[in-house]
């Protein structure tokens, strides 16, 4: 039964690969929520990675850079470079809220870069210059690209228009970009010229990022202070709680889609072959081989549905970016392991379906040829 | 006729739904067929005589009486022991051919052999025989949907053939042939009853193959009864000029406020096809 199986599927290649594509499709459909999903949430803690800090350190009480406010003396930074084992100290001033570019507010994280601390400014400059002076600012790219907002051109803070001066690579999020400005400015600003938001601390080398935080504690008052991968994994869990809801509904939205489709076209490929099936009943096959045979129907399809979909997702991946700039996408073979332990048992019990309708079927159905 | 018996039945009766909707399919029917033996089963159209085919071959359970297969009652058996005993026991051969259209002639031959302790490797040189027996060596290879009805049927009784079972169950297997090949089928079965030494149980409306069968039981409403030999009308098929019941015959048409009868569909499709060229062809009867 096993070779039926497998030569009934292949006998008709058009109609396999239709059926897999079906599968694939909704598998695709839900790997691009996940994807989206697991882009932005790797986005919105992009600048905290590329730091590569060992210690982060802001006002006590405060956890995290997304949707939080946090201020330290700017003394503090001074002190904590004075701390055995520290390296080097880098500090910003930060403020997440909207900036006006091309007409359109864009929710960003502003990152007030003082020259002392030039390593805080982005990693990666495409056009321009990556240190705003007073007055000036650095956007994404991609932003540029989607409003046209070009070098020399203003954009709004508050109320203050700064002249894009650079354009940074890396930096776009649909939900929070990274913006550059001066620290002079934000700090006017926020009436905080003599405060920073979050210092950045490098240990020496044999220095663990433990030691200098309980340091770091000990020695300066009021602040906190996180080791680097404390730090991004705080904000990612925020990141992730504050879109989870949404992209939770459409993710298990999306995954019932999926599993009426695999269940749809697992149950209709096995009924199309119900006479087939009531045939070998006849011959002498027992209702154990018939569910077998059909079992290995579902789980092809479902497995050759799963490949393509995975061959469309990586696809997906390194072409749609560079058709729609604000999409970041990220793909891992951990997105498809939940549709995998739904949709194979779905599959296989739409099938099983199928086939106990076949081991019910009145054996006049093979006397009839219907 | 001294031949064991290897198909009995013991008061069998079938009934479908319940109550004031019960129909009595097959009803009280007793019949014994020996080893080389080639039986009819015939009547009209809803008769009972698939049913009655569906029970011996354990496809089906009457609702009362016993079935016995090769010395065994199957009454009492599961589901799994009826499939193992259809696998060995009994050959079907069906009016639709019933082939599966992925597998090729060697395929559908070898089909049932994996079900047998020797495998299909065991079923090899039987299947040699059985191509070279039934013409089909040199289609062998090909896919059913490039075949002749003729080559299907052949194929088809192959398959029922490879685990050489003592009965074969065959339900109108000339219904879809021309005359030529049907008669032609008919003869293999003949033979296999004779050579092979298996019970052969045919069910037919063609009543040219009560010539070679040995017995013919007639099946109606459930019951065999005597058959009236006033129960025959012969007249002749307009197209292939074969004699056909008029009274027993499935397959006719309306033609000139006449109802015209057919050996097989066709006949009726190439009648259909040239009304007026065959018309003056009909019996006058």
């Amino acid at each position: 039964m096993l070779y039926w199986s497998l030569k009934t599927l292949l006998s008709e290649p058009i109609r396999l690969i239709a059926s897999a594509m079906a599968v694939a499709v909704s598998f695709v459909l839900v790997i691009f929520f996940s994807a989206v999903f697991e882009g932005e949430s790797n986005q919105m803690v992009v600048y905290l990675e590329k730091m590569d800090a060992d210690v982060w350190v802001m006002q006590k009480g405060v956890s995290n850079m997304h949707m939080a406010s946090s201020m330290v003396w700017d003394w503090k930074a001074d002190r904590i470079a004075q701390i055995k084992g520290v390296k080097a100290v880098s500090a910003i001033l930060y403020l997440n809220g909207p900036v006006n570019i091309g007409g359109k507010d864009w929710f960003s994280y502003i990152i007030g870069v003082s020259p002392e601390y030039s390593h805080a400014g982005p990693w990666s400059v495409i056009q321009g210059k990556s240190l705003p002076d007073t007055g000036e600012v650095v956007i994404p790219d991609v932003i540029s690209r989607l409003t046209g907002v070009q070098i020399g051109e203003n954009v709004i803070l508050i109320d203050r228009p700064l002249r894009v001066v650079g354009l940074s690579r890396g930096t776009f999020s649909m939900a929070s970009s990274v913006v550059f400005v001066s620290r002079e400015d934000l700090g006017d600003l926020l009436e905080a010229g003599d405060q920073y938001s979050y210092i950045m601390v490098y240990a020496d080398p044999d220095v663990t990022a433990q030691y200098l935080i309980e340091r770091i504690e000990d020695e300066v008052d009021k602040v906190n202070a996180l080791s680097n991968g404390e730090f991004i994994e705080s904000d990612r869990q925020l990141a992730l709680q504050m879109g989870a809801e949404i992209i939770s509904m459409m993710t298990i939205l999306g995954t019932i889609m999926a599993t009426l489709i695999v269940a749809f076209t697992a149950y209709s490929v096995i009924a199309r072959k119900k006479q087939e099936l009531a045939i070998a009943r006849a011959l002498g096959f027992g209702n154990g081989q018939i569910y077998m045979a059909v079992l290995y129907q579902s789980v092809a399809i479902t497995l050759l549905g799963l490949l393509l979909a995975m061959g469309c997702a990586f696809t997906l991946l390194a072409w749609l970016p560079s058709v729609i700039p604000q999409i970041i996408l990220t793909v891992g073979f951990n997105q498809f392991i939940p549709l995998v332990v739904v949709s194979l048992p779905v599959a296989i019990m739409a099938s099983l379906a199928a086939a106990y309708t076949v081991t019910r079927l009145d054996p006049m159905i093979v006397f009839s040829g219907q | 006729m001294s031949a064991e018996v290897i198909l009995q039945a013991n008061n069998i009766t079938k009934c479908f739904g319940r109550d004031a909707s019960e129909v009595r399919a097959v009803d009280d029917v007793s019949l014994k067929i020996r080893r080389g033996e080639m039986v009819l089963i015939m009547g009209p159209s809803g008769s009972g005589k698939t049913t009655l085919l569906s029970i011996l071959g354990a496809l089906l359970s009457p609702t009362a009486g016993s079935v016995i297969v090769c010395g065994t009652d199957i009454s009492a058996m599961k589901e799994s022991e009826l499939a193992a005993l259809r696998a060995q026991k009994v050959g079907f051969v069906f009016q639709a051919f019933n082939l599966f259209e992925a597998l090729t002639v060697k395929e559908n031959i070898l089909f049932p052999a994996s079900l047998t302790a020797q495998g299909i490797k065991g079923a090899t040189a039987r299947l040699d025989a059985l191509l070279d027996k039934l013409g089909l060596n040199e289609r062998q290879n090909a896919l059913p949907s490039t075949l002749s009805g003729g080559e299907k049927q052949r194929v088809a009784i192959a398959r029922a053939m490879i685990n050489q079972p003592p009965i074969i169950l065959a339900d109108e297997p000339t219904g879809n042939l021309d005359s030529h090949k049907g008669q032609e089928v008919m003869m293999i079965l003949h033979d296999i009853a004779r050579d092979d030494d298996c019970a052969v149980l045919m069910v037919t409306h063609d009543p040219r193959v009560e010539e070679i069968a040995d017995r013919v039981l007639w099946l109606e409403d459930g019951s065999l009864r005597d058959r009236k030999s006033e129960l025959h009308s012969w007249v002749l098929d307009p197209v292939c000029g074969m004699r056909v019941d008029e009274w027993t015959a499935t397959v006719y048409t309306e033609f000139e406020n006449r109802k015209v009868v057919f050996c097989s569909t066709r006949c009726l499709e190439r009648f259909n096809e040239e009304p007026e060229f065959y018309g003056d062809r009909i019996d006058p009867k």
